[in-house]
């Protein structure tokens, strides 16, 4: 049997994977080595935790509790987050624990409070408390316990410290001080936060969580049992950008640069654009930068479905003539 | 009796939790304190049982030389050297095993993370086709719904992201409470059929 010539449209229906992963890899490494200035849009689950934690600051009597509930792969997205979270507490002098129960997540948990504090003189026990890694399986006892007692319920820090011995602890008793839970996980962690945080004690609970994990939150989001979500790299994104614009909001002071902290504003955060070639520190736009490469791996994969589609049609018309 | 007494176990604290949930009496609050005590006693020995148990399983794969024993060698000689640079220099910011995590772990965890974008372009290209009209609602949601999540999207029309952000709070809510709600009750029969000792193929044995 003679072979039937390929047209252009076959030709592109069995094209080789390996070209689709070598578009693939130029499309998210390009605009990661060379970053361009786009515009990030600011949802409000994102604006809820940022108001939610902003206004705990300065109060010795409010605390922000940060569960770190992933491991390594899923970085990328979580961590940009946690390290803005943790910029926007260290900023505005707001006491924040940090805690984990997954073994790899505590040198995450080290190395994001690590990159949070250099450009802050933060006083581990003054100004937050790491509770250090504790075993999965007491994170229900410790969820339950914290409850009654935050001190009695975590016992010791991850320097070993007795924790309610420490300055932090001295007006923090339970869920009514500290009074924001925020999990970033790509596992339905979280719900262990609102079945039992929230629904027994009312404590305010919000999420962290990888896009994939995001469509999942959203009935705990409407029913006001989530306070707030940062969704992926776009939540971390919007929220370097919510830190920038208000919590290390910078004017000129007498000739001099000085960050001068400015209250959350729909007005303020829907008008303004920080261009990423002005922020210095590449840790500060670690989201934005992959936000760019996002955008472009997403038009990439609607012009790949789009192509594919085309050639599809192109090939079932033919075969019906 | 091996079967009878962690089944009397699950049933009688099964029924003290449920109750000690619903009775905030003292004794109820003594208990628990009492439990909790307990629970954080046996939890380093659960680290330890899984530690033994992964010795256990690579050492039988190793010895019976069974296909892919080599990866048994690495887990078991990853896990050593990250556990004694742990143990001798800590685990804080400049350690050995910091620099383990950062070099190693990061790395590799990322890349196994990141093969997903070019799984999900290629079956993009390959599979995702308009054959039916179930398929096509579900292609124009999800360009709508990628176009949404991304800058660009607002910058081509305000409606993109108002669009994305309905079918997300509309569409998928209404899915995700449906799931939900079923492996709620779900859930609740299981814990009932538990408690009454019912469900028993947790014990192992089939039955």
């Amino acid at each position: 049997m003679a072979e039937q010539k390929m047209n252009f449209f076959d030709k592109m229906q069995a094209l080789d994977r390996r070209y689709i992963y070598l578009v693939v890899a130029l499309a998210i490494i390009l605009p990661l080595v060379i970053p361009f200035n786009s515009r990030t849009y600011v949802t409000e689950p994102s604006e809820n935790i940022y108001k939610k934690i902003d206004s705990f600051t300065g109060r010795k009597d409010r605390a922000v509790l940060m569960c770190f509930s992933h491991d390594a792969s899923t970085m990328a997205e979580l961590f940009p987050m946690e390290v803005a979270i943790l910029r926007h507490c260290f900023q505005r002098n707001i006491q924040v624990f940090t805690i984990c129960f997954i073994p790899a997540a505590k040198p995450l948990m080290d190395y994001a409070l690590q990159t949070a504090k250099e450009d802050y003189t933060v006083q581990s026990g003054v100004d937050y408390v790491n509770f250090g890694y504790k075993p999965w399986g007491i994170f229900l006892p410790i969820v339950l316990g914290m409850g009654d007692d935050v001190a009695k319920a975590v016992e010791t820090d991850d320097e070993g410290r007795i924790v309610s011995n420490l300055e932090i602890m001295k007006e923090i008793k339970n869920y009514n001080e500290m009074n924001l839970v925020i999990d970033f996980a790509a596992s339905a962690a979280v719900y262990i936060w609102i079945e039992y945080a929230r629904a027994r004690f009312g404590a305010n609970v919000a999420a962290g969580v990888t896009a994939v994990m995001a469509a999942d939150n959203f009935p705990y989001l409407q029913t006001g049992q989530l306070i707030g979500m940062l969704a992926g790299l776009k939540g971390a994104a919007e929220y370097e950008k919510l830190v920038d614009v208000f919590a290390t909001h910078k004017e000129m002071v007498n000739g001099v640069e000085t960050v001068v902290p400015r209250e959350f504003s729909k007005e303020v955060i829907k008008d303004s654009w920080i261009k990423l070639s002005d922020i210095k520190n590449p840790v500060y736009k670690t989201a934005r930068i992959g936000m760019n490469a996002q955008t472009v791996a997403h038009i990439m994969i609607i012009v790949f479905i789009a192509v594919g589609n085309i050639g599809y049609f192109v090939n079932r018309k033919k075969n019906k003539n | 009796m091996k079967r009878q007494i962690p089944l009397l176990i699950v049933i009688i604290l099964g029924f003290i939790f449920a109750i000690h949930t619903f009775v905030p009496h003292k004794a109820s609050a003594d208990f628990y304190d009492w439990y909790q005590t307990w629970i954080k006693a046996l939890s380093p020995f659960m680290v330890l049982l899984g530690i033994m148990s992964l010795f256990m399983v690579n050492t039988a794969k190793i010895q019976r030389k069974i296909p892919g024993w080599q990866y048994s060698v690495i887990t078991l000689l990853s896990l050593i050297v990250t556990g004694a640079v742990g143990f001798i220099w800590g685990t804080q910011e400049g350690t050995p095993f910091m620099w383990l995590f950062k070099n190693v772990q990061m790395p590799m965890g990322a890349t196994m993370f990141s093969l997903l974008a070019f799984y999900i372009a290629s079956a993009a290209y390959k599979a995702f086709r308009a054959r039916s009209i179930e398929a096509t609602v579900l292609l124009v949601a999800a360009i709508i719904v990628m176009l949404g999540q991304v800058p660009i999207g607002m910058a081509i029309s305000k409606w993109i992201p108002e669009t994305s952000s309905w079918i997300l709070n509309v569409p998928n809510l209404a899915a995700k409470r449906g799931i939900g709600l079923g492996v709620g009750l779900g859930m609740t029969a299981t814990s009932l059929k538990i408690l009454l000792g019912i469900e028993r193929t947790y014990l192992g044995g089939g039955d």
